[in-house]
């Protein structure tokens, strides 16, 4: 798994490329944890690359998710996910608990101010 | 038939993974069938290791692969505890956010996936979960 982090003001924007499984997952979480300690609540990410997401994968967003929803910090939001990648958040019934966007800047837009703001 | 055997460990997941993709593509399934079958392995394997293994490293996981008529039987061993489903409950999809339980869901996910799962337990051999998916199934 390749992971890339931009921050912006608003938000930072995550690309990862590859597998999110009980291998990466961790390197996914000590990230999100590294971002929120930096004060990055609104974190979105790029999942165009993302070829397999397992369900620990999954349980890591859904936990972050939960902490930040649950101080009204911000929120994670997912951009440009494959279809198959989807229909594994679908059949965990997760694809409720996170805005989903079919374009990262959209998405961005969402949380604000946009990439330059 | 094809059969490797991989260490328990998470980095062993992508191989597993790209071995059930060759297999499950050799054998005409679809995108979406071979995605179902990549996942229900991967968390078998997942589980083999967090819950029969107890971790990392712990022990060997040996996959062997059969085409059978309109479908493929994966058969996943591993020398680790006595494994039982059962006393995994299965995860409320709908329950909100923030009293979701967490376990289950890689059985939830084998069982949704896969036409048949099947788990077994001998002293000898130790834990066999055979996952067997058929085309348009």
């Amino acid at each position: 798994m390749e992971l890339n982090i931009i921050e912006f003001k608003n938000c930072a924007l995550l690309h990862i490329e590859g597998r999110i499984d009980s291998y990466s997952a961790s390197r996914v979480d000590s990230t999100l944890n590294q971002l929120v300690e930096d004060g990055q609540y609104n974190l979105l990410f790029d999942m165009q690359d993302v070829t397999y997401i397992s369900s620990s994968g999954m349980l890591t967003l859904v936990n972050w998710q939960k902490k930040l929803q649950q101080k009204s910090r911000g929120e994670i939001a997912l951009a440009t996910i494959p279809e198959l990648v989807l229909s594994s958040f679908e059949l965990a019934g997760f694809d409720q608990l996170f805005k989903i966007y079919s374009n990262s800047d959209l998405a961005m837009e969402s949380f604000g101010k946009g990439k330059h703001g | 038939m094809a059969k490797q055997t991989f260490p328990g460990n998470y980095k062993s997941l992508e191989s597993i993974s790209r071995f059930i993709i060759n297999q499950a593509e050799e054998a005409k399934f679809t995108p979406q069938e071979v995605y179902a079958i990549q996942t229900a392995v991967d968390e078998a394997c997942a589980n083999i290791i967090d819950h029969a293994y107890g971790g990392e490293d712990k022990g060997l996981i040996e996959i062997k692969v059969n085409e059978v008529k309109d479908g493929l039987r994966i058969v996943i061993y591993d020398k680790g505890e006595p494994f039982d489903p059962d006393e995994v409950p299965e995860p409320d999809i709908t329950s909100p956010l923030e009293i979701r339980k967490e376990r289950g869901l890689g059985i939830f996910f084998m069982r949704k996936l896969m036409d048949k799962v099947i788990f077994e337990f001998s002293q000898s051999k130790g834990n066999t979960l055979t996952l067997v998916k058929y085309k348009g199934g």
